[in-house]
């Protein structure tokens, strides 16, 4: 009865402005921190890479930005497709793709010169030990200081693009499958994880250079499409060939593509870890890094970017998560797992356009 | 106005509990759930029935309710891609048909597997000792097909277009024939090698369940079974099951169930990561192998000793719907055994009126009227036989068709429905014995289809023999007609005991055609045919 008289009176309540109060508190507790009440939290908005959605979820992370009076919301976007969101820049306060492509095409949409890239993770192939040993029987892969594995993508790709399969490796009574040797990726039109292994076999299928021009793809088009047609089903989110990775084991996923920061995050649970001892990363040579590129829309955005950039705590969180750091450069420490702390031969991703066109080609390729 | 903020700070979180009762209140009256719990739609594949016994834990642990709609996984991907109905979730064996059906459309928000039970073959242990199969982890689907080509292996499957178990084998065999290593085509495999794989096929069914059951019913007469693992683990504890079945995992490998929990309401996040959690932990995990024999997603999670050790082989999979639909209508229309379907259909003077138009619009899906996916695939097929026995107060008329690729069968098919008229009594069972009769002599005269009786009444039997006639006559002759099922719907005034008797005694199914419609009882009757 009561709930009933009251409503009424709620609804006028909260029209008078009782809804922002409520929300401060709400994040009080969230964040668990005392703050100032008489200080105002600056409520930002920004369109995000779904891949950082848990950093921003991260509790401490509401409290890390509430020390410095930001209240930060996100909504996840796939990361190329950020750029085609109408009035991005009215809508959003910032936009954070993953990916230099992406970014580039925003900044210039925008009119926006600035930008930082406060995180960055290397692509990496997730393995398995038996799979790894067979692959350095047959000078693919090598192990470097005894701690990780380096896999030589041109030797690689050499093997995919002759249509090798499994049974054709020597030393290979561990995965006898008769399977094409091909490395599982996200569908390409979707995601960013995907339009990262075609950057990088462009590269090497371009005779070691960055692709610059429609008439450097023509020759390497169909190679490239074959790379994605003939694995066949690919899923539309990094998050599930990763999860596969994890659950169904090898038989399903010998070599899948993913981001280090989601194996080095899962690595880094402390409960409820799907890490097990037979799973290995390998580090492709050359390489590439998706790197996390924040674009701020306005004032209250810059003070975001500035602390993503030097607050230290956020950047131990991101560290947590998987990440790099643009700065410190630190790494999740772990003791069942080292990862390099850093990588050679790192080759830079071919502009937007080159990348989008590539993308066509191989998408509508059958 | 500082003074009002300060006042409504302090006082919020009494009034936050207010807000909190009020909006559950609203909840309540739409959902009609009796407590505090959140709500998720979901609709899910019929085999997760198994997982109801732990509604009632998910929801105390979690605060969400799941309110499931049961349905075959293609339909339900057709169900959710149409966006007619609000669902928040989805769980299903697999999320590949309907992650390729939605095309650009980003339904699906977020998914996570929660098990894992690969689709395999079994066949009887003496069977597999003779052939040297027990343990033998060289055993390809090329031997499968070889022991079928002989003879020597005749085997249950479910419809690929109606269970996700004869799917995933479907798409195994053409994936293993095609020998290619990556993503196959239809044209990848010779159509005679898939023809051959496919005489074998013995028994058929529309649900995983209901093909482990009428193993059971039939076994003597049968060898081996493709299912998931799961059901096959359950099958071989069951104290009916004369000789065990040996599990084959073929080299090649198969295609793995992998129950993905889905959210396709953006809005309902926070309940279905509640959910998901759940699902996901020790206690769930160990519940669901112990219970439902499916492998955990929680490497926390010891594998039981019911599954073999090493990793499960995963064969490519298509990777657009326009394959994936052409394999089906190839295995349908060309590969499969075909089928010669009876359809025995009351004309009463009770069916005057919407009751005759809903047969009529019923029977006119199955020639073409229905254009949805599902509906092209419970359409009459190329090579199938259909009779139409039709009655009142004793059998009115025979008619057969035989199906060919033009079409032209199922143009007179439709002529022919469209034109039926009503009047009379009802002898359901004259008519009943009338198409064992002829499905008697048909079978023995081309032994290599599958048979079935469809019988649709509005009423109770006023005419003709009774019940207990059918039953005697059905008895006598059950060395001749055993393996023709059919399949009853209940409609209008019909004797439910009657019919669910009927179903029981020739193994069949009833389908109550007043929870849905007619027309989507004659549409899942397909999957049995």
């Amino acid at each position: 009865m009561l709930k009933r008289l009251l409503a009424p009176l709620l609804t006028l309540l909260l029209l008078a402005g009782v809804g922002a109060a409520i929300y401060v508190s709400v994040t009080e507790q969230a964040g668990n921190t005392a703050v100032d009440s008489s200080s105002t939290l600056h409520e930002i908005k920004g369109v995000i890479g779904s891949e950082k959605e848990e950093f921003f979820r991260d509790p401490q992370t509401i409290a890390a930005l509430a020390k410095i009076n930001l209240k930060v919301t996100v909504e996840k976007s796939g990361s190329r497709e950020i750029a085609n969101i109408p009035n991005l820049a009215k809508q959003y306060d910032f936009a954070f793709p993953a990916g230099v492509s992406a970014a580039e095409k925003i900044k210039r949409d925008q009119n926006i010169k600035k930008s930082v890239q406060p995180f960055f993770t290397p692509m990496v192939i997730a393995s398995w030990k038996p799979i790894a040993e067979i692959l350095m029987a047959n000078n693919i892969v090598k192990k470097r200081g005894d701690a990780y594995y380096i896999v030589d993508m041109t030797a690689l790709f050499d093997l995919i693009i002759k249509e090798k399969r499994w049974t054709d490796l020597k030393a290979n009574d561990s995965y006898p499958a008769n399977k094409s040797i091909l490395v599982g990726t996200t569908n390409v039109r979707t995601s960013n994880s995907a339009a990262m292994y075609l950057a990088l076999a462009s590269y090497i299928l371009n005779n070691n250079a960055i692709v610059q021009n429609e008439a450097q793809i023509a020759p390497i088009a169909d190679k490239l499409a074959s790379l994605f047609s003939r694995q066949g089903f690919a899923e539309n989110s990094t998050e599930i060939p990763f999860q596969d990775y994890l659950t169904m084991g090898m038989g399903k996923s010998p070599l899948v593509m993913i981001y280090e920061a989601q194996f080095l995050r899962e690595v880094a649970k402390t409960k409820n870890s799907a890490i097990r001892p037979d799973m290995v990363l390998l580090y492709p040579e050359p390489t590439l890094f998706t790197k996390h590129v924040f674009i701020p829309f306005n004032a209250d955005a810059e003070k975001l970017a500035d602390a993503l950039m030097n607050d230290e705590t956020l950047q131990q969180i991101a560290v947590q998560h998987g990440l790099r750091t643009a700065n410190a450069g630190a790494l999740a420490k772990t003791t069942s797992f080292v990862a390099p702390p850093e990588l050679v031969n790192v080759i830079d991703a071919p502009s937007y356009e080159m990348l989008e066109a590539m993308i066509n080609q191989v998408s509508t390729a059958k | 106005m500082k003074l009002l903020r300060t006042l409504l700070l302090t006082g919020c979180f009494g009034l936050l509990i207010v807000l909190a009762a009020c909006d559950n209140n609203a909840t309540d009256e739409k959902t009609t759930a009796s407590d505090n719990s959140a709500v998720l739609k979901v609709i899910a594949g019929s085999e997760l029935k198994d997982i109801e016994p732990m509604l009632e834990t998910i929801k105390q642990k979690t605060g969400v309710q799941l309110q499931i709609e049961y349905i075959g996984t293609l339909d339900g991907a057709e169900k959710i891609t149409a966006q007619q109905e609000p669902f928040d979730s989805a769980w299903f064996s697999h999320a590949k048909y309907l992650s390729l059906l939605q095309a650009d459309k980003k339904l699906i928000q977020a998914q996570d597997k929660i098990g894992i039970s690969p689709v395999i073959p079994a066949v009887k242990e003496s069977l597999a000792k003779k052939w040297g199969w027990t343990n033998n982890p060289n055993i390809t689907w090329t031997d499968i097909a070889a022991k079928v080509k002989a003879g020597e292996l005749k085997y249950a499957m479910t419809d690929p277009t109606a269970s996700n178990s004869g799917f995933s084998t479907v798409m195994s065999v053409q994936a293993a024939f095609a020998n290619k290593g990556d993503a196959i085509t239809a044209q990848d495999v010779d159509a005679e090698k898939l023809k051959s794989f496919f005489s074998g096929h013995t028994l058929t069914a529309g649900s995983s369940g209901f093909l482990s059951d009428s193993f059971l019913r039939d076994q003597i007469k049968l060898d081996g079974i493709f299912n998931y693992e799961s059901e096959l683990l359950k099958l071989n504890r069951n104290p009916a099951l004369t000789e065990k079945l040996v599990l084959l995992y073929p080299k090649e490998g198969t295609v793995t169930a992998d129950y993905p929990f889905i959210l396709l309401n953006k809005d309902k996040a926070a309940d279905y990561q509640k959910v998901v959690d759940y699902l996901k932990s020790v206690e769930f995990q160990t519940w669901m192998m112990t219970n439902t024999d499916r492998r955990p997603v929680n490497a926390d999670v010891a594998l039981g000793t019911q599954f073999p050790k090493g990793y499960l082989m995963d064969l490519p999979f298509p990777n657009n719907i326009a394959t994936v639909n052409e394999i089906l209508f190839a295995y349908l229309n060309d590969r499969r055994k075909p089928s010669h379907s009876f359809f025995v259909l009351d004309l009463s003077g009770s069916m005057e009126g919407d009751r005759i138009d809903a047969l009529k619009q019923a029977m006119n899906n199955l020639t073409g009227d229905d254009a949805t996916i599902t509906g092209q695939f419970a359409r009459f097929r190329n090579r199938e036989k259909v009779t139409l026995i039709t009655f009142n107060n004793s059998v009115i008329e025979t008619r057969e068709f035989d199906i060919d690729k033009n079409g032209a069968a199922l143009q007179d098919i439709k002529q022919y429905v469209t034109s039926m008229q009503v009047g009379g009594g009802t002898a359901i069972f004259t008519a009943l014995q009338t198409a064992y009769q002829q499905a008697r002599v048909a079978k023995k005269s081309d032994p290599n289809r599958f048979y079935s009786i469809v019988l649709m009444t509005d009423g109770l039997n006023q005419d003709g023999i009774k019940y207990e006639d059918f039953n005697a006559f059905y008895v006598k002759e059950s060395d001749y007609v055993a393996g023709i099922r059919t399949f009853p719907i209940l409609f209008g005034d019909a004797n439910p005991d009657e019919m669910q008797n009927l179903a029981n005694l020739t193994g069949g199914k009833m389908f109550d055609s007043r929870k849905s419609s007619l027309a989507q009882a004659f549409k899942q009757i397909r999957g049995y045919q």
